[in-house]
């Protein structure tokens, strides 16, 4: 059903583009800008309010959600373009053959909202001074720049002290390069910046207020670089906490669209039934959560390889998308989703629903079950960022009793759990959504990966130690050749679903719920974190 | 057995008591009246009411039994609300004793505890405490009763002063008795009554803010709570009415039954001491 | 007058120590617990490493010892300055400023109308006990008593904001809209109606019992058997003597309430959006925001404080003791 959803979406857009291509083309110039001028007011549901606003420091969904209107990346996720990469502020982007410098050529005539030209040396400032110190994800693919190169204004040559993959840069791009003016930030506390909030970008659309609790206000920058764009006059981010406000709010036309699945799974099919109400599922391609059993291998029981098989073989994960996900999720097979095709590899051992296989697995281990029925009792903690999270622990402390294994839940709210588990490591199991940021280098080799500190949430807390992983993950980060590069990460997907250090159960994207007024949803994989220049209202 | 009499003898009590004793009964033989593990998921997802004998009141968006997780709930509403009275009763008790008993600076001390704690938004401290402690039974008793005990302390000092100078007690005293002994053998029988007529008003309460609290995703995971299904329930409120509205019913029900009850006895007590003289000032 | 004054004095010595207590409570409460305000704001933004994490706890003040930073804050409310908010990136007095008004506007109006209702309903009701209209009005006033808050809210929204849509389902008013003056506060009316309407019909239900139950207390009192046996009409007696003195009980509940409400809000402000005093608690605590959360919590106890010592004053003039009820008859 998803699927048919997705068809008939792309074939209205295919429609739609093709007659935006009619109106830029053939018509007189004063028409296209009336065609330009439609406008509007786009009012969105927002659940969260960052405190800091600014991208180019905190590289998150839902910063990037308010941010991206506002403040550019070099490069953003495309569904067409060369590579899969659409120019923003980069028009070209070149890596030398020994890996230790990139090259990237800047767009031309692009002002800051502020007036002031954007040059070379905004991104120079941007990379040197803020991602790679600050930037929660530039500390890591930026972790061996040594220097940006200004020759001239449209010109930044990247250096690197050690050799560096352009793919790993390539994919990281939409995520970690959005660049801020350095006229406003330099010789100030960057950190406590007043830009932070009231930011100052090059994108479609300015910052105009925030009130909070309320909303925040973008505008149409009417200096947009973008040719006729932005279409929308407006964005309103409307503040509403509660889970369940977004769905009544758009039906009740007080908001025209909801991101990042704030309208309940359970309740979409449902509303894609109300009429002037669509339901969008693509967009979200290059922003895939997976849903993964962490494990803790100082546990004894667990540091057993057929405990793990036997917990992996025990999860029904066609339950888990049918009815915890209603069908908009799809199996995991490792730790790479299959929207990840670049590096996707589905030949590794896998792990079909057999219950009896599960319990002679536990049998073999020697943990055989007691006269009540249990093997042993372990603590679960899922994650609580998310209901599917959330109900995914219930759902597999039935099916670990199903084998054997009495597992008591427990319920902390998000600090509470980022320390039991990533801290404090007062866990048997965990449930947690990591995120698939375009490259395994990024946020996902950090997941298996040995020797990190304890503290670091989203990583390998386990205690789970392979020496061999490990040297894979090590000559991947250094590889500079595409090709070779990618088959060590077929490797390690190899490696990880063999020896099972966490278990990927399932993988999604998350669902857009609009009024069918609003026009080019899901033109790109990003589409809720990219700039909606071309996002329109039909009037 | 006068009480009980009494309590029948007043309509609301007489309810009250006929639908509190089903609701404990309910609670014991759970496990006999839907035997299992009420989280089991049983069947398929969103089964509406009626439509699977099996399954008489329909499954939630997971497939839980519908019909389980209600009656389990009651264990836990009826626990959750006579534990968390129970501890603010017996907390408020030994500090009203203590004040009241002691006077001078200990009470002065006491006295301002208690005022903090009834300035505390019981509810916010209840959702802070289960939020930094992590959502488990017991966490959750313990957050209602630290918000509920400074009534029945207060309450209770007040009794205690004003039976500590009758003449039983002076009399008590004269005789060399110790004063520990005095308060727990005389003051307390006597003060006990009033402050346990608070306690059908906690308990409500207490379930009340346990539903409160599960609706907001801080319930004990493990066990079948009605305001976690209310939770729950609401993602598909619009499609699948019964899965908020059942344990709603079924939460009034029990609220109305514990305020019936404690009516009944509030009565009960009023006529059984219109009998005796008033001690007490009118409007006292 | 005089009597006030002392009463007012008293209650101010009383308060600081009681203050004091509330401020080390909600500190022990979350500075000890699980997580502080760096983890929740890592995970928040998808994960961070251990030298950011150092970083931001040395920012945030959070390296120093639990009692240092007690006397930190303490030292700097002597100074009336409540502190900054980590998890907003700006003072807690700010914060405070733009969130208080909206509370008291929905509770104030919420109390407001529970007590004109409830009151009214209860003397209806305590006017003839046991009558048909008492039995109805005492039942329907149990059922609204018992049903939980939240729930109320969500389906009186989908009632009147999504399927009839007579108002509107969030927010405090409409966003950005340019309204002024009576517009304005049209505007918000229609945004408040639903929360408002909520949280007062579950506190009237409260009020209307205790007023019923405190009639039916003084209509055994002598002067009431005495003000029959005078011959005077019977809607007199209930308004006059009956309503008036059973009106006290009900001024010491709304004191009591007071402190109660600022909890009650914290749901229904989350169901409605509407960006006040709970719902900015609740983030304090999710974000470990220990300031914030001091700040709230003195406000609000100041609050009580208040209105409790206003309540008082409005008591002592009521009070037929003080100045007999029967003085106009």
């Amino acid at each position: 059903m998803g699927l048919m959803r997705i068809d008939l979406l792309s074939r209205r857009r295919l429609l739609q583009s093709a007659s935006a291509l009619v109106a830029s083309t053939a018509l007189p110039a004063w028409s296209r800008a009336q065609e330009a001028k439609g406008g509007g007011r786009l009012v969105v549901a927002a659940d969260s309010e960052p405190k800091n606003l600014n991208p180019a420091i905190v590289a998150s969904n839902g910063v990037f959600f308010i941010a991206s209107k506002v403040v550019e990346p070099l490069a953003e996720a495309s569904y067409t373009a060369p590579g899969g990469l659409a120019p923003r502020l980069a028009t070209a982007w070149d890596g030398s053959v020994d890996g230790l410098s990139v090259t990237f050529r800047l767009r031309d005539g692009v002002k800051w909202h502020d007036g002031k030209d954007f040059t070379s040396a905004d991104v120079a400032y941007s990379a040197m001074n803020v991602w790679k110190p600050l930037q929660n994800l530039g500390r890591v693919v930026f972790a061996n720049l040594l220097a940006v190169d200004t020759p001239d204004p449209l010109t930044a040559v990247f250096r690197f002290s050690k050799p560096t993959p352009l793919q790993l840069i390539r994919n990281a791009l939409p995520a970690v390069s959005s660049v801020i003016p350095k006229h406003v930030f330099e010789g100030t506390d960057i950190a406590k910046n007043p830009a932070n909030l009231n930011l100052v970008g090059t994108g479609p659309f300015r910052f105009a207020e925030y009130r909070p609790g309320e909303y925040y206000r973008l505008t149409r920058n009417a200096d947009y670089w973008g040719k006729d764009e932005p279409k929308l006059d407006e964005i309103i981010y409307r503040i509403l906490p509660d889970r369940a406000g977004a769905a009544a709010a758009l039906e009740a036309e007080e908001i025209h669209l909801a991101a990042f699945s704030a309208v309940p799974l359970s309740d979409l099919d449902r509303i894609s039934k109300v009429p002037g109400i669509q339901v969008v599922t693509k967009g979200y391609e290059a922003l895939t959560y997976q849903l993964v059993v962490e494990i803790n291998h100082r546990r004894k029981e667990l540091s057993d390889l057929k405990v793990r098989q036997a917990i992996a073989h025990a999860i029904n994960r066609k339950f888990v998308i049918d009815t915890i996900f209603v069908g908009y999720a799809t199996a995991s097979t490792g730790p790479v989703p299959k929207n990840a095709p670049e590096f996707y590899d589905p030949e590794v051992a896998s792990y079909p629903f057999d219950t009896r296989k599960a319990n002679a697995l536990l049998d073999e281990a020697g943990y055989p079950k007691g006269t009540d029925g249990v093997r042993f009792s372990l603590k679960l903690r899922p994650a609580p960022y998310f209901n599917e999270t959330k109900q995914f622990g219930y759902y597999l402390r039935q099916a670990l009793a199903a084998i054997g294994i009495e597992a008591t839940l427990g319920n902390a709210d998000a600090a509470a759990h980022q320390v039991a588990v990533y801290t404090d490591h007062d866990f048997d199991l965990a449930v947690g959504p990591p995120v698939f940021r375009g490259d395994p280098a990024i946020s996902t080799t950090i997941l298996v990966q040995s020797g990190l500190p304890s503290g670091v949430p989203f990583s390998n807390q386990g205690g789970y130690e392979n020496k061999a992983l490990d040297s894979v993950i090590a000559k991947a980060a250094e590889t500079i050749d595409a090709e070779a590069r990618t088959e060590f990460y077929r490797q390690f997907q190899k490696i990880v679903a063999a020896d099972l250090p966490l278990i990927n159960v399932a993988e999604w994207g998350f669902i857009t719920v609009a009024r069918d007024t609003v026009l080019n949803v899901p033109d790109n994989p990003r589409w809720a974190v990219s700039n909606w220049a071309d996002t329109a209202l039909r009037s | 057995m006068r009480p009980v009499r009494l309590i029948f003898g007043t309509t609301e009590g007489a309810i009250g008591a006929v639908l509190l004793s089903l609701l404990v009964l309910i609670a014991l033989f759970a496990p006999v009246l839907s035997p299992g593990d009420p989280l089991d998921i049983a069947g398929p997802p969103l089964l509406h009411p009626f439509s699977m004998a099996r399954l008489p009141l329909g499954t939630d968006s997971l497939g839980r039994d519908v019909l389980a997780g209600i009656i389990h709930g009651t264990r836990t509403s009826l626990t959750v609300g006579l534990a968390a009275a129970f501890a603010a009763i017996a907390l408020g008790v030994c500090i009203g004793l203590a004040a009241g008993f002691s006077g001078g600076l200990v009470d002065e001390a006491l006295m301002r505890v208690v005022d903090a704690f009834q300035i505390l938004p019981g509810f916010l401290l209840a959702l802070a405490l289960v939020s930094v402690a992590g959502a488990s039974l017991p966490v959750v008793v313990l957050a209602i009763a630290l918000g509920a005990w400074a009534a029945p302390a207060r309450l209770m000092r007040a009794q205690v002063l004003s039976i500590r100078e009758r003449d039983y007690v002076a009399a008590a005293r004269v005789t060399g008795m110790h004063p520990l002994e005095i308060a727990v053998k005389e003051i307390l029988p006597n003060a006990l009554p009033p402050v346990l007529t608070l306690a059908a008003v906690i308990v409500a309460a207490a379930i009340l803010t346990e539903s409160a609290l599960s609706f907001l995703g801080l319930g004990d995971p493990n066990i079948v709570t009605w305001g976690t299904m209310i939770a729950e329930g609401r993602n598909v409120l619009r499609s699948a009415p019964f899965l908020s509205v059942l344990p709603g019913l079924a939460l009034v029900v029990t609220v109305i039954t514990v305020y019936l009850v404690g009516e009944g006895v509030t009565q009960a007590l009023a006529e059984g001491k219109a009998g005796q003289v008033d001690r007490q000032g009118p409007t006292a | 007058m005089t009597a006030a004054l002392r009463l007012i004095r008293r209650r101010l010595a009383t308060s600081i120590p009681v203050l004091l207590i509330v401020i080390v409570l909600t500190f022990v409460l979350l500075e000890f617990s699980s997580g502080d305000a760096v983890d929740a704001y890592l995970i928040s933004i998808g994960g961070g490493d251990p030298a950011v994490a150092a970083n931001l706890r040395h920012a945030y003040g959070l390296d120093q010892s639990h009692l240092a930073r007690l006397w930190l804050y303490l030292s700097s409310l002597a100074r009336l300055d409540f502190g900054w908010s980590v998890a907003f990136e700006r003072p807690v007095a700010d914060l405070i400023v733009e969130r208080l008004p909206n509370t008291l506007l929905l509770m104030g109006s919420a109390t407001a109308l529970a007590f004109g209702l409830g009151t009214s309903l209860g003397i209806v009701a305590g006017a003839r006990p046991e009558s048909a209209t008492d039995r109805v009005i005492s039942t329907v006033s149990l059922i609204l008593y018992a049903i939980p808050g939240f729930w109320l809210g969500l389906v009186l929204s989908i009632v009147f904001a999504v399927k009839l849509r007579w108002l509107p389902s969030a927010g405090l008013e409409t966003i950005a809209s340019g309204r002024t003056g009576s517009a304005r506060m049209l505007d918000i009316a229609m945004h408040l109606a639903l929360p408002v309407g909520t949280l007062a019909v579950i506190y009237m239900a409260l009020f209307m019992r205790v007023m019923r139950a405190s009639m039916a207390e003084v209509w055994r009192l002598d002067f009431v058997t005495f003000a029959r046996a005078k011959g005077l009409s019977r809607r007199r007696i209930v308004l006059r003597h009956v309503a008036r003195n059973a009106l006290l009980p009900l001024v010491t509940m709304l004191g009591l309430q007071s402190a109660a409400m600022l909890g009650g809000s914290v749901v229904i402000e989350s169901i409605f959006a509407i960006p006040g005093f709970g719902r900015l608690a609740q983030e304090a605590v999710t974000q470990r925001d220990t300031p914030l959360l001091l700040g709230i919590i003195l406000t609000s106890a100041v609050l009580v404080i208040v209105v409790n010592l206003l309540l008082d004053l409005v008591y002592a003039l009521l009070d037929p003791r003080l100045q007999p009820s029967d003085r106009s008859a």
